[in-house]
C-alpha cells in the first residue's frame, strides 16, 4: 500500500495562489471554497515586519481526528492513505469541520462567500447536485467525494483521487516532469511553476518526498495536535510554518 | 369527599389551562416551524448565519444541547425519589418524566432540521458503527434514554411505582442519562484543536448544569400548572411545594454551577494556549453577565434566604430566571468556542462575528412550542401530579391534620 504524501517547499513557493486556482478549475469549486488555501499573514510589529504566505491543503492525516469524530464513517482513510469523504454517507453535522485543526473543509449549503452574484442561483442545479456549472470536471464519484458536490454534505481536498488512484500500482514519484506519471499527480503539483511540490509514496524510503523531508528538515503544521499530517513543509531560510492557528491575517 | 370535589375541579381546571396553553403552543409552533421549513426548502442551510470559515454550529445547537440536558436534568431529579429513595420528591416525579420526554424530542427535532440529511442517520449510524465518534455515543444514549423515559412513563401511568422491574427502568434510566450527559460533553470535550471545549471537565460540566437545568424546568412547570398558584395543588404536592427540599437542591446546583463557571474562568483568562481568546470575548459580552448575574448569582442569593425559600413568587423566579441564564449559558459555550478560527485563508477576521439568522430564531423557538406544547398534552391526559397511592393519602392526611 502507498502512503501518499505530499512536500511543500516554502523556500520556492512565490505565494501565486497558482495551485489555489488549479484545485478550484479541477475540481469545480466554487468561487471561495478553497481547498488548497494560500493564506497570507504577517509576521512582527511595525516596521519590523515581514508578510509571509504559506499553501495549505488538506494535510490527510495519518492520524486523523476527522474521521475519528465523523458519527458515521462518511470520511474514511482509504488504503492509500487519501482522506475521503463519502458524499452518500454524509449526514451534514459538521463534527469534522470543528475537528479539523486546519480549517480544511467546507459545508456545501451556505451563503456565498465573495459579493456579487451567487453561483449556485446564477447555475441553479435540477437534480441532486448543489449547483450545475458550466465548467465541470469530467469525473463524478460521490463514494470518494469526487465532482460537483450534492445538497448538504461536506468537501474539502482530495488530493486529486481522481487522478492519483489511476497511478499504476508501486508507483513511488508522482512527478509532472514525467510524462509518465504527469496525468497522475494531483493538479495543484501539476499546475506549481517554481515546481515547490512534490507528491510521492511517504511508505518508500527511496521516494522523492522522503528525500526532501530528509534533506531540508521537513516539519509538520500543528504537530503537537497529534494529527500527523501527511503534508510536509520544508522551510529553509525563507520559510516559516506557523506554531499557532491565529495568526495575523493582513 | 370535600377532598375529593376539590381535586375534580383542580384537575378540570388544569385541563382547561392546558388547552390554552396547547393551542398557544400549536400557534406558535406552527408559525415558527412553517417559517423554518419555508426557508430550508427554498433557501436551504444557507439561511443560517453559520459559516465553514467561522462559527459552524450556532443556535440551533445549542438549543438542541439546551433541550437534551435540560431533559437529562429531569431525569435526574426525578431519580432522587425513583432511584435513591428520597420519597418526599414523588408528587413531582411524573411531571419530571413526561417533561424529560417532551424536552428530548423537541431537542431531537430541532436537531433533525439543523442536519443536512437527518434520515440518513437512520441507517448510516448502525451501518457505520464508528465507535470513535462522542457523536455516535451521544446518539445511542440518548435513545436508550428516550425508550427508558417512555417505558417508565409507561410503568407509572399503570400504577406501577415501586415494583422490582419498575425501579430496574428507573436505575436503567439514571445511569444512562449519565452517560448520554457526560457523552454530549465528551462531544466538545474530546477536541483537543478547540481549546475552549477541551478536557475531562466538559462532561463533569454538563452532567451538572443538566441537573439545574432540570431542577429549574421542574419548579416551572409545576407552578405552571396550578396556574402559579401552590392554594390549587392538590395536598401532597402542595406541601412539597411550601417545604424546602426542592429550593436546597436547587440552590446547592446554582451554586456548584456558579464554582464550575469561576474555574472554567479563570483557567480560561489566566492562561495564553492558541485558542483560548475566546474567554477574553465572553468577559467583554453583556450576554455573559447577564448569565452570570441575573442567571445564577441572583437565583442563588434568593434560595438562600430562608424567606424566600418556600414562597411561590421567589421560587417562581429564580426557576425563570436560571432556565434564561442556562439557555444563555448554552448558547456563550457553543459559539465562544467556535470563534477563534482555525486555518481558514487569507480573508478570514481573526475573530469570527456571529449572530443567529431569522430561521436559526424560528428554530429555536419551536423547540420551544415542541417542549411546551407536548407539556400541555401531558397535563391534559395524564394527571402529572400523580404519586404512588401511599404517598398521596399519607401526605393528604398529613396537610390535613
Ligand atoms: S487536515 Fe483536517 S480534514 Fe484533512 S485529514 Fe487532517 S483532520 Fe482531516
Ligand atoms: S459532516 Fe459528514 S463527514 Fe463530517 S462528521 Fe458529519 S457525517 Fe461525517
Amino acid at each position: 500500500m502507498a502512503k501518499w504524501g505530499m512536500v511543500i517547499d516554502l523556500e520556492k513557493c512565490v505565494g501565486c495562489q497558482a495551485c489555489t486556482i488549479a484545485c478550484g478549475m479541477e475540481n469545480t469549486r466554487l468561487p471561495g471554497e478553497h481547498w488548497q488555501d494560500v493564506i497570507f499573514f504577517q509576521e512582527g510589529e511595525y516596521p519590523n515586519t515581514e508578510i509571509k504566505w504559506f499553501p495549505r491543503p488538506c494535510m490527510h492525516c495519518e492520524n486523523p481526528s476527522c474521521v475519528a469524530v465523523c458519527p458515521v464513517r462518511a470520511t474514511y482513510k482509504s488504503e492509500d492513505g487519501q482522506v475521503l469523504i463519502d458524499w452518500e454517507r454524509c449526514i451534514g453535522c459538521k463534527y469534522c469541520m470543528i475537528a479539523c485543526p486546519y480549517g480544511v473543509r467546507f459545508y456545501t449549503e451556505e451563503k456565498a462567500r465573495y459579493g456579487g452574484p451567487n453561483m449556485k442561483d446564477v447555475f441553479p442545479s435540477n437534480d441532486a447536485h448543489s449547483w450545475n456549472p458550466p465548467w465541470r470536471m469530467p469525473q463524478e464519484d460521490w463514494k470518494h467525494g469526487v465532482g460537483v458536490q450534492p445538497h448538504d454534505v461536506v468537501s474539502k481536498c482530495t488530493f486529486c483521487y481522481h487522478r492519483v488512484s489511476k497511478a499504476p500500482k508501486g508507483t513511488v514519484d508522482l512527478d509532472p516532469q514525467n510524462p509518465a506519471t504527469r496525468e497522475f499527480t494531483p493538479a495543484c503539483v501539476v499546475t506549481c511553476p517554481t515546481g515547490a511540490r512534490f507528491f510521492g509514496d511517504l511508505a518508500n524510503p527511496d521516494s522523492e518526498v522522503n528525500k526532501q523531508i530528509a534533506y531540508k528538515n521537513g516539519v509538520r503544521l500543528l504537530d503537537h495536535l497529534g494529527n500527523k499530517p501527511q503534508v510536509y513543509y520544508l522551510t529553509g531560510e525563507g520559510g516559516s510554518v506557523p506554531a499557532t492557528r491565529s495568526i495575523k491575517k493582513i | 369527599m370535600i377532598a375529593n370535589n376539590r381535586n375534580n375541579d383542580i384537575s378540570s381546571h388544569v385541563r382547561s389551562e392546558a388547552n390554552a396553553w396547547l393551542v398557544a403552543c400549536i400557534i406558535v409552533g406552527g408559525l415558527s416551524g412553517a417559517y423554518m421549513l419555508y426557508q430550508l426548502m427554498t433557501v436551504g442551510h444557507a439561511s443560517f448565519n453559520t459559516s465553514s470559515d467561522g462559527i459552524n454550529w450556532g443556535l440551533p445547537i445549542a438549543a438542541y444541547v439546551f433541550f437534551a440536558l435540560t431533559s437529562s436534568g429531569l431525569t435526574m431529579i426525578a431519580s432522587l425519589a425513583t432511584v435513591f429513595g428520597f420519597e418526599q420528591f414523588y408528587p413531582i416525579v411524573k411531571r419530571c418524566i413526561w417533561v424529560a420526554i417532551v424536552t428530548l424530542v423537541a431537542g431531537f427535532s430541532v436537531l433533525a432540521f439543523e442536519l443536512g440529511h437527518p434520515f440518513r442517520m437512520l441507517w448510516a449510524m448502525p451501518t457505520g458503527m464508528q465507535v470513535m465518534s462522542p457523536m455516535f455515543w451521544m446518539g445511542v444514549f440518548y435513545l436508550i434514554d428516550l425508550v427508558l423515559l417512555i417505558i417508565k412513563f409507561y410503568l407509572i401511568v399503570q400504577e406501577d411505582w415501586h415494583s422490582s422491574f419498575s425501579r430496574l427502568i428507573g436505575i436503567a434510566g439514571f445511569v444512562a442519562v449519565i452517560l448520554a450527559s457526560g457523552m454530549l460533553g465528551l462531544l466538545f470535550g474530546s477536541v483537543a484543536m478547540r481549546p475552549m471545549w477541551f478536557g475531562s471537565f466538559t462532561s463533569i460540566y454538563y452532567m451538572l448544569t443538566a441537573a439545574l437545568s432540570g431542577a429549574a424546568a421542574i419548579v416551572v412547570t409545576t407552578y405552571m400548572a396550578f396556574d402559579f398558584d401552590s392554594r390549587n395543588m392538590p395536598a401532597n404536592l402542595r406541601a412539597f411545594a411550601e417545604g424546602d427540599q426542592m429550593p436546597k437542591v436547587f440552590a446547592t446546583l446554582i451554586g456548584i454551577t456558579l464554582v464550575m463557571i469561576l474555574t472554567r474562568m479563570w483557567t480560561g483568562l489566566w492562561s495564553n494556549l492558541d485558542g483560548l481568546e475566546g474567554f477574553h470575548v465572553l468577559v467583554k459580552s453583556p450576554l455573559f453577565w447577564v448569565e452570570l448575574l441575573f442567571g445564577l448569582v441572583l437565583p442563588f442569593w434568593m434560595m438562600l434566604q430562608p424567606g424566600m425559600q418556600t414562597r411561590v413568587v421567589p421560587q417562581m423566579t429564580a426557576a425563570f430566571l436560571v432556565l434564561g441564564g442556562m439557555a444563555i449559558n448554552r448558547y456563550e459555550f457553543i459559539v465562544s468556542g467556535q470563534v477563534v478560527p482555525m486555518f481558514k485563508g487569507t480573508w478570514v477576521n481573526s475573530l469570527e462575528p456571529y449572530f443567529p439568522s431569522m430561521t436559526e430564531w424560528a428554530m429555536a423557538v419551536f423547540g420551544l412550542a415542541v417542549a411546551l406544547g407536548g407539556y400541555a398534552i401531558g397535563e391534559k391526559m395524564f394527571r402529572l401530579s400523580a404519586a404512588p397511592a401511599h404517598e398521596e393519602s399519607g401526605k393528604l392526611a398529613g396537610a390535613s391534620a
